[in-house]
């Protein structure tokens, strides 16, 4: 029975990573810029997108499977980059200082858009890359069989987390976040070009949505609807951790992609709510998520 | 040095400055007195490039100022300590003195320099330095907030009504600070608001009075004629 459960864990601890990404992703543009993005889940999809097509061309123009790998990676910076500064300077910018109800109209006007444009670019037919996932393969251990895959998954985002809060307190862009994070008005009388950190919390916040989705492309095939899938799983991760909050945004998947391995496999009926009902019920008893407070903006 | 001619603000749609004008000059320490919602903090934030101006314009040593982002403003020496102190309460008091240094990418040498100079000033705050910002009481976040302001501020410092809340003691100290800034640097502008009259007469240069958004009287020392009136 315990033996039963250990990949299933493994599982969820792989699921839990990739909406880690996106979470993060989501929890850092609500901290830095103060809205709340409903189109970040579309960030997820695209990376998905532009990761499965980069796969796709390498193998079918005959290159080295394993570049297939770096591919991962450049589609999100791809995307980062094409994307986070055109979309704030246009679009997001606008919505600063304006009220919430503006804020989730002008995000999701957005969502709407991207939706529309992947079905342009995309197609409408599901993709499936999973070179990575099969030049990696199995391991046993214990007689357990697990993919390789799922435990780098897990390690990345590991990785990612540790990076994530190395940069906010060592470094010099970082300790500029967090001061914008803390007051603008004030970071900006001592000379931080605060448009600028808005710019770059912004892309940094697409290019981790994007590599979590460029990151699930082996596991699962990439369709329409998946952006708003992710959309729905990263608000509630971060809203189960605290708007705001980084390590609480990985407690919070790693309690959201648990819960969804467990409920497909004890009660698959919970599988699509699962994610939901434990965010009611911490909400319930802890309004403002597990580790936010009213206060809460620190980073 | 900096020059604010006929600057109107509004905020919500409401005249929060009417064409006010005023001079601070090298060594020269100005003082904004106003009650209430006169309009002393957003005179300063103008200064700052904080709210956008209707219209007049702010110069600096002869250049549009009011034409560039609020940013620049440290970049050019002016340092601004804000009413009510405005700690990065995460970092500790030494990161939230070397905050502006950061912003402008400053070498590590000159960021020393400045630091040592403001801790030569401030010497209470460099046995304080590991505190967390968030972790002062308010008269030493004061002093914290008036510390980060000189690292930036070679030209010009203004401070919103520094000696408001300041127990007696530390108000004296506070004053003693000013008057030991002003000997050291000697071509340093100075702009003080204050809610009271005449609590900082002996400091005064000069002395401006703002009522409902616009600078009245003007009561100018011996030597600090104000020019344009
Ligand atoms: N953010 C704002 N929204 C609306 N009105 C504002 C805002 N900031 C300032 N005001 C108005 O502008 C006027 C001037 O405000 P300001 O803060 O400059 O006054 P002050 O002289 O600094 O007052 P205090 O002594 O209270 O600090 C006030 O009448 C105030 O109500
Ligand atoms: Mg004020």
């Amino acid at each position: 029975m315990l033996f039963a459960i250990v990949p299933l864990i493994v599982d969820g601890l792989a699921n839990a990573a990739l909406i880690f990404f996106v979470a993060v992703g989501l929890t850092l543009v609500f901290s830095v810029l103060r809205i709340l993005n409903v189109a970040h889940g579309s960030f997820y999809s695209i990376g998905a997108y532009v990761a499965a097509s980069i796969g796709l061309w390498i193998i079918s123009s005959g290159l080295n499977p394993w570049l297939s790998f770096p591919a991962l990676l450049i589609a999100a910076a791809l995307v980062a980059a094409l994307m986070g500064p055109l979309i704030e300077r246009t679009l997001v910018h606008w919505t600063y200082g304006k009220g919430e109800a503006v804020q989730i109209l002008v995000t999701f006007g957005l969502f709407l858009i991207l939706e529309d444009l992947q079905r342009i670019v995309f197609g409408v037919r599901s993709i499936y890359a999973d070179t990575p996932m099969a030049l990696l393969g199995v391991s046993e251990i214990g007689g357990i069989i697990y993919l390789n895959y799922q435990l780098l998954l897990i390690g990345l985002a590991v990785l990612t987390l540790i990076g994530l809060r190395l940069f906010i307190r060592h470094t010099r862009q970082g300790k500029l976040i967090s001061a914008v994070v803390e007051d603008r008005e004030v970071s900006e009388a001592m000379g931080i070009n605060t448009r600028r950190i808005f710019m770059m919390a912004f892309t940094l916040g697409v290019f981790l949505a994007a590599l979590g989705g460029a990151l699930a492309t082996p596991t699962s095939g990439v369709a329409p609807g998946l952006g708003a899938e992710t959309m729905v799983l990263a608000f509630a991760v971060a809203a189960i951790a605290g708007l705001g909050q980084v390590e609480g945004a990985a407690v919070a998947a790693v309690i959201v992609g648990v819960a969804r391995v467990l409920a497909i496999y004890y009660v698959p009926a919970l599988d699509a709510v699962a994610p939901y009902l434990v965010m009611l019920v911490v909400l319930l008893i802890w309004p403002y998520g597990l580790f936010g407070t009213t206060q809460s903006r620190r980073i | 040095m900096l020059e604010m001619r006929k600057v109107t603000v509004s905020i919500a749609g409401v005249r929060v400055l009417r064409e006010v004008s005023l001079t601070l000059r090298p060594g020269v320490c100005t003082v904004l007195i106003g009650r209430n919602g006169a309009g002393k903090t957003t005179t300063l934030r103008a200064i700052m490039g904080l709210v956008p101006l209707v219209s007049g314009e702010i110069l600096l040593e002869g250049d549009a100022l009011h034409e560039r982002p609020g940013h620049a403003r440290a970049g050019l020496g002016l340092g601004y300590a804000p009413e009510d102190r405005r700690l990065i309460p995460g970092f500790s008091i030494e990161e939230n003195l070397l905050l502006p240094a950061l912003a402008l990418n400053l070498t590590a040498a000159e960021r020393k320099r400045r630091l040592d100079d403001v801790y030569g000033l401030l010497p209470q705050l460099a046995e304080m330095r590991k505190r967390p910002g968030g972790a002062t009481s308010g008269g030493q976040g004061k002093m914290v907030a008036l510390g980060r302001a000189l690292m930036v501020g070679r030209k010009a410092v203004l401070l919103d009504e520094p000696f408001q809340g300041l127990a007696p003691a530390l108000a004296l100290d506070y004053a003693r600070t000013l008057a030991a800034l002003r000997r050291e640097r000697e071509g340093l502008a100075l702009l003080i608001t204050e809610s009271s009259p005449h609590l900082l007469d002996a400091i005064a240069d000069e002395t401006l009075s703002i009522e409902r958004g616009a600078i009245e009287a003007e009561d100018a020392a011996p030597g600090a004629a104000t020019p344009g009136h």
